[in-house]
């Protein structure tokens, strides 16, 4: 009978009853695999296959249907690989993830998996939360439907296990496979350009590319040959490549790609030839962009009709064997999801959201001695210093006390940062601790995330917060959500440093001086700090180094340009410097809190960054108005319940926001004092919706002194 | 598709035969004259009594039924001739696991190991105990009366266990409800003065060493020269050790399960509560069948699923409820359960 053209699971399903019942079995050659390791293969792509059958079957219980059938081989990384080898996996590897699992004592991959398709809370990966392959056991992060956006951290991972002091055995490899549609996109490029660049200058990068070349992207054929003419002779880059349909050659690959990783610390890009079975996911119908022939073409690839053939022929499993365990494997999983099917699910917001800020929490660490301290320059001298330089002895004062730390970015370390805020860092501390990276802000924070993955607490900079944008994605997509997809299980502690805002005194234009931060403003469990001048800026990265380490957070710390070389409120008063203290000496700043200037009743004006160093210009201009001007510190999220304190009492309200009109954080600040039950005026002075142009052309666009002088004695006449 | 019952089955281990399990054998198999023939050829062949004499006594003895050496075949014996009882046009076996000397057990059950040579091994076993082992266990609660697990209780043994000093002292067997003790003298005077009364416990129990601890290291490599490791095989049913790991026919690696075996399954913690929720979980069985002698396993076995709200167990009165109306737990060696599982 022939198959329906539309249910390709039962096509697939029943020529796999149908040739092995028959004999009509694919020709194998001799392989190495001893039965038990062949036979042990076997049961996990049975596993695998029946896993993505039931999951066919069961629309409305389980809930994702991406499947991983055709990739079974990919079983063959998980024996050739140590159980401590960190993977990043393409969504199509439940085949590597239950074959390693299965080395880790009492575990229940099948349960488990299940519990993952059926979204229950009890799902140990996630909690229900999504699909997601992975484990802390198995040394998996979870991942779901990546768009390669994994491969940047995977290549800083590798790089993390060269520095030394990391989490992981400091010879292990990384993996880190995908898809041959995903490769052309441009984080896989990205991230692959960045492991061969590394390896091109000698750099250790014990790194395995898996590309699963299925020659499908959906519905897309991936250009013939393209792969291997696109990896083949690339610098830096060693390409290999195995048929993995076939557990023998794929085992092969395996085991000479991760060898390889492993003696030589270069990168690998294993092209893993396989197969994509029952289309994209269950919604996808081939028949609407393959023909049939097509289709049944690649059904006959099947990879579990070849390692049965190698069975058979070796003579460790007769057909009747086979077709019994096909069998067994259905009806046990059947039983299982009948099971799983009654667990709990995630019913309310609270419940979801509990681990997006991780509910890890490490020791803080002790503060280091005032001589080791002065050592790196840190103490006090009685010189006031502005905001770059304060950041700069804060950083070394973090470099010291925490030896899991490390600064990198474009120019931050023989340059010492376009602004001089890295200065001599890399002579303190050894390029280890500071390093300069390629031009691509996707590995600067992909080499953050990998890094933290290993037990470091990265420091990476982005130049300008307009070079931000490309690569956002790796904090929104990737670091922001570790913590949600995994339980908290798995975290990717840092503190981003970001050089940005207004101001430059016409110099740069929109590149330079970009002022827009809503990107950072909806990532759930994102911290944003922005401080506005040096005490506060020391006082407050420590604050976040803190809640990295300690709480396992991803942290934003936004540093004003335009303030960084800053000395005075009015000309030649030197108010907007100070002195470094050492953390003995010290207050300190916690997550929250905001600080305020002044204590009239009669306005309040809110602001950050240049906007509360403009209001501060402007309070002399304030005559006869008792003001009070609140630093709100923390951008993201918003300390609501510190700025209504701070705004209690005053009749009036000024929001000064140097960001745009438009999705700036004065609209939630507006409208949450509005929640709160305030009912005094409030108004706001806000940039323009435009992009900052070059000269002074650029101060028409952005809040000024006299705006927020005008707007105040306009409120308060 | 089967109408059959899936069931797991669990062997019993040592301290299953006590006075009401006298005759067991005479009693429930006697149509199985050859099994127990080879058993008494296997204790004749080491000069030792025969086990269908020790079952056959008119009365209970607890240094003839309890000792090691006789105890262990004696319960290999019952257990493995209540397996054969089991109908199978009505159950079909998916998974077998025991319960520390239940291990040698499922070996046989499974058919890891040919049904004499697993007498061989548990006689064999046996004897190296009785000459060569040492310390003892001591059993205490770690759930309550509706055998939910105890914070409070949990706090007690994890304290004594941290309190050891330089006494030898572990955990011999997580064991349901049960929290299993293996200790050296001073270990075990330290336990019976440090836990407070409850009921019974802590209950140090009579003839048994300080099994699965590290106190038996120097019984592994005696145990690997009494018994090489050609006489195991994959098993036709897939076991799930005292570790939590299945070991299926054909993925069978034989060195590895003579290691685990005759290593680290008498050297190491059994985690048998594990072992059981592994069973439920990846094979999802209907029932649990426990093999008798006596009906004392039924217990651990229930307490480790109420532990992971199997089916929606939540305590003892919801499983005795439940298991009366739609039997879950099936254990042979209760006349009337074992009427529901033999034909």
């Amino acid at each position: 009978m022939a198959a329906n053209i539309f249910d390709r699971a039962a096509a697939l399903d029943a020529a796999f009853i149908s040739r092995v019942q028959s004999g009509d079995m694919p020709e194998v050659s001799a392989g190495e695999l001893s039965a038990p390791i062949l036979a042990d293969v076997f049961d996990t792509q049975l596993m695998n296959r029946h896993l993505d059958l039931m999951a066919r079957r069961t629309k409305g219980q389980t809930f994702y249907s991406i499947g991983s059938s055709g990739h079974e081989g990919l079983a063959a990384l998980a024996l050739a690989s140590r159980a401590t080898d960190m993977a990043f996996l393409h969504y199509r590897d439940a085949a590597f993830c239950i074959q390693r699992r299965k080395a880790v004592n009492g575990s229940t991959p099948l349960y488990d998996m299940v519990l993952s398709f059926a979204a229950s809370s009890e799902d140990p990966v996630s909690g229900g939360r999504h699909k997601v392959l992975g484990g802390a056991e198995i040394y998996v992060p979870p991942q779901t439907s990546t768009i390669a956006s994994h491969l940047p951290k995977a290549v800083g991972a590798a790089h993390s296990l060269c520095l030394g002091g990391g989490e992981l055995p400091d010879d292990s490899v990384v993996l880190c496979s995908f898809g041959d549609a995903s490769s052309n996109h441009s984080t896989a490029q990205g991230a692959i350009n960045s492991a061969a660049w590394a390896a091109y200058q000698g750099s250790p990068m014990p790194l395995v590319f898996i590309c699963e070349d299925n020659d499908l992207g959906i519905s897309v054929r991936t250009p013939k040959g393209w792969i291997e003419a696109n990896y083949k002779n690339r610098p830096g880059l060693k390409y290999m490549s195995c048929d993995g349909t076939d557990i023998e050659d794929a085992m092969r690959g395996a085991r000479e790609a991760v060898d390889f990783a492993r003696t030589r610390r270069r990168p690998v890009f294993l092209h893993f030839k396989t197969v994509r079975l029952m289309g994209h996911a269950g919604a996808d119908i081939e028949g609407k962009y393959s023909p049939q022939a097509e289709i049944e073409a690649r059904e006959a690839r099947d990879p579990l009709l070849k390692t049965a053939a190698h069975l058979m022929s070796r003579g460790v499993m007769s057909g009747e064997d086979i077709l019994a365990a096909y069998q067994e494997m259905r009806a046990r999983i059947d039983r299982i999801a009948s099971d799983v099917f009654t667990r709990p699910k995630l019913t309310t917001a609270a419940e979801v959201m509990a681990p997006i800020t991780s509910d890890q929490h490490r020791k803080a660490l002790d503060i280091p001695s005032r001589e080791a301290l002065a050592k790196v320059g840190c103490e006090r001298d009685g010189r006031h210093i502005p905001l770059n330089k304060m950041i700069n002895k804060t950083l070394a004062e973090i470099l010291l006390t925490y030896q899991n730390t490390f600064v990198f970015g474009e120019d931050v370390a023989r340059k010492g940062g376009v602004y001089g805020v890295t200065l001599d860092l890399l002579k303190q501390f050894g390029a280890k601790r500071v390093q300069d990276t390629l031009l691509d802000e996707q590995t600067i924070l992909g080499m953050a995330i990998g890094a933290a993955h290993n037990g470091f607490v990265p420091i990476p900079e982005i130049q300008f917060l307009a070079y931000l944008h490309n690569a956002e994605d790796q904090i929104r997509g990737e670091a922001a959500t570790l913590s949600f997809f995994s339980r908290g299980q798995f975290t990717n502690p840092m503190v981003i440093r970001i050089a940005g805002l207004g101001y430059q005194r016409g110099f740069g234009g929109h590149f330079h001086n970009d002022n827009s931060v809503t990107v950072l403003r909806d990532i759930p469990g994102l911290i944003v700090a922005c401080p506005s001048h040096g005490a506060d800026a020391r006082k407050m990265l420590r604050e976040c180094v803190r809640l990295a380490h300690v709480e396992r957070r991803v942290v934003v710390f936004l540093e004003p340009i335009a303030l960084y070389g800053t000395t005075d409120i009015a000309e030649g008063d030197k108010a907007w410097m100070s002195e470094y203290l050492a953390p003995q000496d010290d207050e300190i700043i916690n997550f929250g809190e905001v600080s305020q200037h002044g204590d009239g009743d009669e306005l309040a004006i809110l602001s950050y960054g240049n906007g509360y160093y403009l209001s501060r210009q402007a309070e002399p201009q304030l005559t006869g108005i008792k003001s009070r001007i609140i630093d709100m510190r923390w951008l993201a999220p918003l300390p609501m319940a510190a700025i209504l304190d701070a705004v209690k009492g005053c009749r009036n309200i000024l929001i000064v926001d140097e960001c745009r009109r438009s999705g700036s954080l004065s609209e939630e600040l507006m409208t949450r004092l509005i929640e709160a039950g305030i009912t005094v005026p409030i108004k706001r002075v806000t940039g323009h919706d435009s992009f900052i142009p070059l000269g002074n052309a650029a101060y028409s666009v952005m809040p000024s002194v006299d705006d927020i002088v005008a707007t105040a004695k306009e409120m308060t006449s | 598709m089967s109408n059959k019952k899936t069931a797991v089955v669990i062997c019993p281990g040592r301290g299953t035969y006590n006075a009401d399990e006298l005759g067991y054998l005479r009693r429930h198999h006697s149509d199985k004259k050859s099994f127990i023939d080879m058993v008494d050829r296997v204790r004749a062949d080491a000069g030792q009594e025969a086990i269908s004499d020790i079952d056959a006594a008119n009365k209970f003895s607890p240094a003839r039924h309890g000792s090691g050496e006789n105890a262990s075949l004696l319960i290999y014996a019952c257990a493995l001739a209540d397996f054969f009882s089991i109908d199978r046009a009505q159950y079909d076996i998916v998974g077998i696991t025991g319960n520390s000397m239940g291990w040698y057990l499922s070996l046989a059950a499974g058919g890891a190991l040919s049904l004499e040579d697993g007498a061989r091994l548990v006689n064999g076993m046996g004897q190296i105990m009785t000459e060569h082992g040492k310390g003892g266990q001591v059993v205490y609660p770690t759930v309550d009366d509706e055998w939910r697990q105890s914070a409070k209780k949990q706090k007690l043994i994890d304290n004594a266990l941290s309190m050891v000093g330089n006494l030898t002292l572990s955990t011999s067997i997580h064991l349901g409800g049960m929290h299993v003790f293996a200790g050296g003298d001073r270990g075990i005077r330290h336990l019976m003065s440090e836990l407070p009364k409850d009921g019974v416990f802590p209950l140090r129990l009579r003839g048994h060493s300080a099994f699965h601890s590290p106190q038996l290291d120097h019984i592994v490599p005696m145990a690997k020269t009494a018994f090489s490791a050609d006489m195991f095989g994959g098993p036709d049913t897939p076991l799930i050790d005292g570790q939590g790991n299945i070991w299926s026919r054909f993925s069978t690696d034989t060195d590895a399960l003579y290691d685990y075996t005759l290593g680290r399954q008498i050297n190491g913690t059994y985690y048998f509560t594990r072992a059981v929720q592994v069973a439920a979980k990846e094979f999802a069985p209907d029932v649990f069948i426990v093999l008798g002698p006596g009906g004392t396993m039924g217990a651990p076995v229930a307490q480790s699923l109420i532990q992971m709200n199997w089916r929606g167990l939540e305590g003892k009165t919801n499983f005795q409820k439940r298991n009366k109306d739609t039997p879950v737990i099936l254990s042979m060696g209760r006349d009337a359960q074992r009427a529901l599982v033999t034909t």
